[in-house]
């Protein structure tokens, strides 16, 4: 399953897991504090070869349908880290029931670095 | 836990040392490879000796993988700090911890260099920092100054309440003699020149 997919009248309706990490990842950069998303292997081999669209931001789906994230962050210096990563939870869980509809089960905060 | 890896630790190092006897004898001509070649055999051939001898094989390889896993459960757990919010789990990388206390040299203009280390342990979490100091520096007050320093901006920044034991490791002292030659030593940078720049410029 490559995403969330929900049924009406007309048809199926398919979110594609990019599009909630895309989300999730607006949502957590908008937070001050958050310097940006941070990076993973593969991630970062695609940014090599110039393929910058794969965000780090892990989505998995469960039977129950329902959304698990894993977010890795860079922080800024001299932020308040709880403090950060719980309005980021936050931002997140909102943007996603905002645009999408979908049920969130949990969102793990990962800060990779600290940065100015 | 800590018996079971000097424990471990103790077996390894007997079965490098006894591979280590067998090779030192065998290079010496001591040990001819037919007496290798009829140990193999018996131990082949004996229904009792092929037992203990695959017995043995599995034990080696439990005692191996529980040690390994041991290690590296102790290195990934270490590695991070975590706690849950009601939205999920948050987990800070050690590296980060040693990010936020690399930039405090910047506060304390007597530091030239420093080096963290951090760890997190049951007792709290421990921060070993080497650093070079300039030659001015008073070294008491300045490390006192800077273990409360790197106390108080972790448990500002992350949040926590656990214990934080900072050591500090005094690798370098640096005269001002010493930096004043390396500034000497690195070329000055030669302005970039017009060609015909003064050209029909009056004097």
């Amino acid at each position: 399953m490559r995403g969330e997919e929900s049924q009406t009248d007309l048809g199926n309706i398919r979110i594609h897991k990019n599009v909630i990490a895309s989300v999730a990842s607006i949502a957590a950069t908008e937070i001050q504090g958050v310097k940006r998303i941070g990076g993973d292997l593969r991630s970062g081999i695609f940014e090599l070869i110039g393929k910058k669209t794969l965000s780090a931001i892990k989505v998995d789906i469960d039977k129950n349908d329902e959304i698990r994230l894993e977010v890795p962050l860079v922080i800024k210096y001299g932020s308040n880290i709880p403090d950060i990563a719980n309005k980021v939870q936050e931002s997140i869980r909102e943007a996603l029931e905002k645009m999408t509809n979908l049920s969130i089960k949990y969102i793990n905060v990962n800060v990779q670095s600290i940065e100015k | 836990m800590r018996v079971f890896t000097v424990l471990g630790i103790l077996f390894y190092a007997i079965v490098l040392i006894l591979i280590g006897m067998v090779l030192i004898v065998f290079s010496l001509n001591f040990l001819q490879p037919q007496d290798i070649t009829n140990l193999l055999v018996y131990l082949q051939f004996n229904t009792n000796s092929r037992i203990i001898v695959g017995l043995s094989g599995i034990l080696l390889i439990t005692i191996s993988f529980s040690f390994a896993q041991l290690l590296l459960g102790r290195f990934q757990k270490e590695r991070n700090i975590a706690f849950t919010t009601a939205s999920g789990e948050v987990t800070i990388a050690l590296s980060a911890v040693e990010d936020l206390i690399k930039r405090l040299a910047g506060v304390i203009p007597e530091i030239k260099e420093l080096r963290p280390d951090v760890i997190a342990t049951k007792k709290g979490i421990i921060v070993d920092i080497r650093v070079a100091l300039k030659s001015e520096a008073n070294i008491p007050e300045l490390t006192g100054r800077l273990q409360e320093i790197t106390r108080s901006k972790i448990q500002e920044i992350l949040g926590i309440e656990e214990q934080i034991i900072t050591k500090i490791h005094v690798v370098k002292i640096i005269s001002h003699h010493d930096i004043d030659k390396k500034k000497r030593e690195q070329p000055e940078k030669e302005e970039p020149t017009i060609p015909f720049g003064g050209y029909g410029r009056l004097i």
